[in-house]
């Protein structure tokens, strides 16, 4: 079924995108047969943005005891204790979070044909299906592909989708429109050597200004805004670089790295903080391994040093500034000429969304209207209803935003009543975009095997409560914004709302209750410029009682022009806790059952459905990813030889060996020759004179094949079937010793002496 | 022209005036959970969206559904697993275990009776593009299944099939029979008929 949409989409699907499809589909076949370990699969997977799901280890507790899934008994799995045919979450990544309608179709289609039918915008500009089967994949990616859209790098221990404000090029307050340097940074880290070696995951941000939220960029482990300044005489751009944020467990606030990064100087400089991170980062405690913790550790001015001195010894990339000409150039057109809003009819329930969900664009005459979708769920029906709105009213500008919604841009503001009428004809004109009503939550218990409690059945209920009540509420409480997760790590952003929830659970007389831990105070604004102070746990169900309280207290103690941030701040936690004391109380099973089970799910709540969560990947090396790219490649020189293709097969038997051998090389020194010669040259030096690339029995045998190999590559003669044969063989047998070798190295059996390493290293 | 039709999707829509909130589905799928051993894998709810998937029992086979697509509440059954046997075959069993499903939600103790579905209205749908485009040579190919299909629902009640129009839909037909049906009779009449 694959192949065929391989063949039907043909040569909509750009050369690198569908090389790299197939080769996942020749890695899936590989695990199939074994030839892949599960935890370099797994990590393999994520970096194609196939990620794991709750029960996917095919144990589901029903409330009253643990089911064993019905699930295709195989034996077969697709990770760490992860089934094959389970069902999982798969992630898309959206750089900027920039859509056409073509892209918005195609993303329908998906959803109904792999998931269940509905798209999930995530908190980072993302787009998520769930229950989705791995078989499904390829196809899955063709489609994509076909648009323009990459899974690659969406999870797994790699740079994550690049973010960015939602209103670049067309917001008030800019400094200058971010999208090309999002685009360009998200082109030139997707794939990138340099990139590949990291102990967790790297997120990185852009934003127009520092004032308003829509970037976070004080949360990213990278993260931009835009500045310019003036020098003799010529304005220059360049970025006000933070590294170093996160949120998680350990909430950490971005450290100013550079007041003014010149332009050209930004992706060398991400380049070389990449380079840093991957040497010196933390590979094995997973829960240290962000590059927060290395920059606490190191210092900010010890890490800027060592990333100054690893920029200068970058070689230039033309890459780094080819893509600048772009940023001066109009990035999107509008459709219609910009016509203010001048007393048109006006349907019913208009100017409530209008007033919540308009935003003036700084270009006269537009707005950008954003589409509420709750908890950042759309039907396909709705996407492909929003592709037609886009086609109709704007030039297809379209962004998902980090609060789950969609934004539309450069709409005609005398379009609005009638675009209006076209978004509630497919239920997308929901107002109070930005208001408390508009809680963002991650999947939680819903679907992510991290999740304790249930993030999104709380924020349906929040969501729920608040919009029946929207109109009576005061424009202060109004303005604030809940955020809710499922778990302490954070990926529904609760440090950074003015009312944060995320799950815990506690044990109250046998039993396990889930409860939300309350953060009040953080800041949204100022690119999530303040993180929330935690007050307690709260049981689930008293939550909403939680919202009321604080809110009510707020508006009737506040002074004037009070911001909820300084209110926390100014009555303190005791106080604050003490407001909310009788409600953190539990009663007895007996007396109120409901408080032992979670928001929309009727099961007696336990912790059993949790798993080892996939979001800190699989640590596998760089080495042990190119060990496994040999074992893909000899299996493709396979099919080669199989095919007739004899010098194709010898090829390619060849560059499998000289893949395992910069593999090895990779165990001892970052940089690895960029070619075949320098390559076997350096494998010479590091593990054949060294004898450290040695066999008890067979001696150098084994070596002795790359450079054989080598030889017959520079002296090509006629390959007959029996030379492609050998060279298949003794290729097999030193991507099997390259194994060993490594395997040897890991163990510390063997040791590479340090004077050849010095010298690996100084050349 | 030889069609494979895999992954049928077949709905059939509540009858008027049935007016069970999606939250109660949400119980009774948990209660079928637990009356099964492994069946299902979980159950997502979406009845915060409008017009959306409603609450969905997913299992391995096929999900199961109260679903709200289009804005008419019904009872969607997914299959994913592909089907042995001829086109009509496959269209008959995907039929056959929709009506079951219907028949057990209209039985569900909890509901009390409150939910009940019409007979005389189906929503078939090939959820694959790559095999099943949404066109007219689709619909030629499976026309004369559909046809035999819904003579052995309807039996010589009169009834009409259409086609969706919109091409960037699914290919899915509405099978429309001219007086009423019971969920009951339509499934004796294909025990009677297909056995």
């Amino acid at each position: 079924m694959n192949t065929n949409w391989k063949a039907k989409l043909g040569d909509r699907i750009p050369v690198d995108l569908g090389r790299e499809i197939d080769i996942f589909e020749t890695q899936m076949e590989l695990r199939k047969q074994g030839k892949i370990d599960e935890r370099v699969f797994a990590e393999t997977r994520l970096r194609r943005g196939i990620y794991g799901q709750r029960y996917d280890n095919s144990q589901r507790h029903d409330g009253e005891k643990i089911q064993k899934l019905k699930i295709a008994a195989t034996g077969l799995t697709k990770g760490p204790d992860t089934v094959w045919d389970a069902p999982g979450m798969m992630r898309i990544k959206v750089p900027f979070g920039g859509l056409n309608a073509e892209q918005m179709e195609t993303l329908a289609d998906l959803s109904e044909e792999y998931s269940d039918g509905i798209s999930h915008v995530t908190t980072r500009q993302d787009i998520q299906y769930h229950f989705v089967h791995i078989e499904d994949t390829p196809a899955l990616m063709r489609r994509l592909a076909a648009v323009g859209i990459t899974t690659r790098e969406a999870c797994g221990n790699v740079v994550r989708n690049v973010t960015a404000c939602p209103l670049a090029g067309i917001c008030r307050d800019e400094t200058f429109d971010v999208t090309p340097y999002a685009k360009a940074s998200s082109k030139f880290l997707l794939g990138h050597p340099d990139t590949q070696d990291f102990g967790r995951k790297f997120k990185l941000a852009f934003s127009g200004c520092a004032q308003h939220p829509c970037g976070l960029t004080s949360m990213h482990d990278m993260g931009a805004i835009a500045r310019s300044r003036t020098e003799d005489g010529v304005e220059r751009r360049g970025f006000e670089l933070y590294v170093g944020g996160g949120l998680g467990a350990v909430p950490y606030k971005a450290q100013l790295f550079d007041d003014f990064l010149p332009e050209e100087e930004l992706l060398p400089t991400a380049q070389a903080i990449a380079r840093v991170f991957a040497r010196l980062g933390e590979k094995r405690n997973r829960a240290r391994a962000r590059i927060k913790f290395l920059i606490a550790n190191l210092g900010i001015d010890k890490f800027r040093q060592m990333v100054d001195e690893e920029r200068r010894k970058l070689t230039d990339d033309p890459r780094w500034t080819s893509y600048l000409p772009e940023t001066r150039e109009p990035g999107e057109t509008p459709l219609k000429t910009g016509i203010a809003l001048n007393g048109a009819e006006r349907p019913e329930g208009f100017d409530a969304w209008y007033a919540t969900n308009v935003y003036r664009q700084r270009q006269p005459g537009y707005v950008a209207t954003t589409i509420t979708l709750p908890l950042g769920d759309i039907t396909a029906e709705q996407l492909r209803g929003l592709a037609d709105v886009a086609r109709r009213f704007v030039n297809e500008t379209v962004r998902t935003t980090v609060d789950q919604n969609i934004l539309l841009r450069w709409v005609s503001e005398t379009d609005l009543p009638e675009l209006y009428r076209a978004l509630k004809k497919i239920g997308l004109a929901a107002p109070n975009a930005g208001t408390i009503v508009d809680v963002t939550s991650c999947p939680g218990t819903d679907t992510c095997k991290l999740g304790i409690a249930s993030s999104r059945g709380l924020a349906k209920e929040l969501r729920q409560r608040l919009s029946e009540k929207s109109f009576e509420l005061d424009q202060a409480v109004k303005d604030l914004r809940i955020k809710v997760s499922g778990c302490f790590n954070s990926c529904g952003q609760h440090h950074i709302a003015d009312i944060g929830f995320y799950g815990i659970s506690r044990n109250i007389d046998g039993y396990t209750v889930p409860h939300f831990q309350v953060m009040l105070g953080g800041k949204f604004r100022d690119n999530a410029g303040a993180y929330g102070l935690a007050i307690g746990a709260v049981p689930s169900k008293r939550i909403p009682d939680v919202v009321t309280r604080v809110t009510d207290r707020y508006v009737a103690a506040r002074q004037k022009g009070e911001s909820f941030q300084d209110f926390i701040g100014r009555i303190g936690k005791k106080e604050t806790k003490a407001m909310l004391e009788d409600l953190m109380k539990v009663p007895p099973h007996e007396q109120a059952p409901s408080y032992y089970s979670d928001w929309g799910d009727p099961r007696e709540f336990t912790l059993t459905g949790m798993g080892v969560g996939e979001c800190a990947g699989e640590v596998v090396s760089a080495a042990q990813f190119t060990l496994a790219a040999c074992e893909r490649e000899i299996f493709e020189a396979q099919i080669r030889f199989d095919a007739g293709d004899l010098p194709g097969a010898a090829t390619m038997a060849y560059g499998a060996m000289v893949h395992a051998a910069e593999a090895l090389i990779k165990t001892q020194n970052y940089d690895v020759p960029r070619d075949d010669e320098g390559i076997v040259a350096e494998f010479r030096r590091l593990f054949c004179d060294t004898q450290v690339f040695y066999d008890k029995y067979m001696g150098t045998t084994f070596a002795d094949y790359i450079f054989k190999a080598r030889d017959a590559m520079q002296h090509a003669g006629d390959i007959d079937k029996a030379v492609a044969l050998q060279r298949l063989q003794e290729a097999q047998l030193f991507i099997d010793a390259a194994h060993s070798c490594y395997n040897k190295l890991i163990a510390g059996a063997v040791v590479v002496p340090a004077p050849a390493v010095a010298e690996a290293r100084s050349a | 022209m030889t069609m494979e039709v895999q992954r049928v999707n077949v709905k059939f829509f509540a009858a008027a005036g049935c007016g069970v909130a999606l939250d109660s589905f949400v119980r009774v799928f948990n209660s079928w959970i637990q009356g099964t051993d492994g069946e299902y894998y979980d159950l997502a709810d979406y009845g915060h969206v409008p017009a959306g998937p409603g609450v969905v029992l997913v299992a391995d086979e096929a999900n199961i559904s109260i679903d709200n697509n289009g804005d008419r509440l019904g009872l969607l059954y997914s299959r994913k697993r592909p089907l042995d046997g001829t086109n009509r075959e496959k269209l008959v069993a995907s039929v056959a275990a929709a009506l079951d499903y219907c028949r057990r939600i209209e039985e569900e103790p909890a509901l009390d009776g409150r939910m009940r579905f019409r007979g005389d209205e189906a929503l078939i749908i090939v959820n694959d593009r790559l095999f099943a485009p949404n066109n007219e040579e689709t619909f030629s190919a499976l026309k004369p299944e559909i046809e035999a299909l819904a003579k052995t629902l309807y039996g010589g009640t009169s009834f009409t099939i259409e086609r969706e129009q919109e091409p960037r839909k699914r290919f899915a037909v509405h099978i429309k029979a001219s007086a009423p049906f019971s969920i009951k009779t339509l499934l004796e009449s294909l025990r009677k008929n297909v056995n």
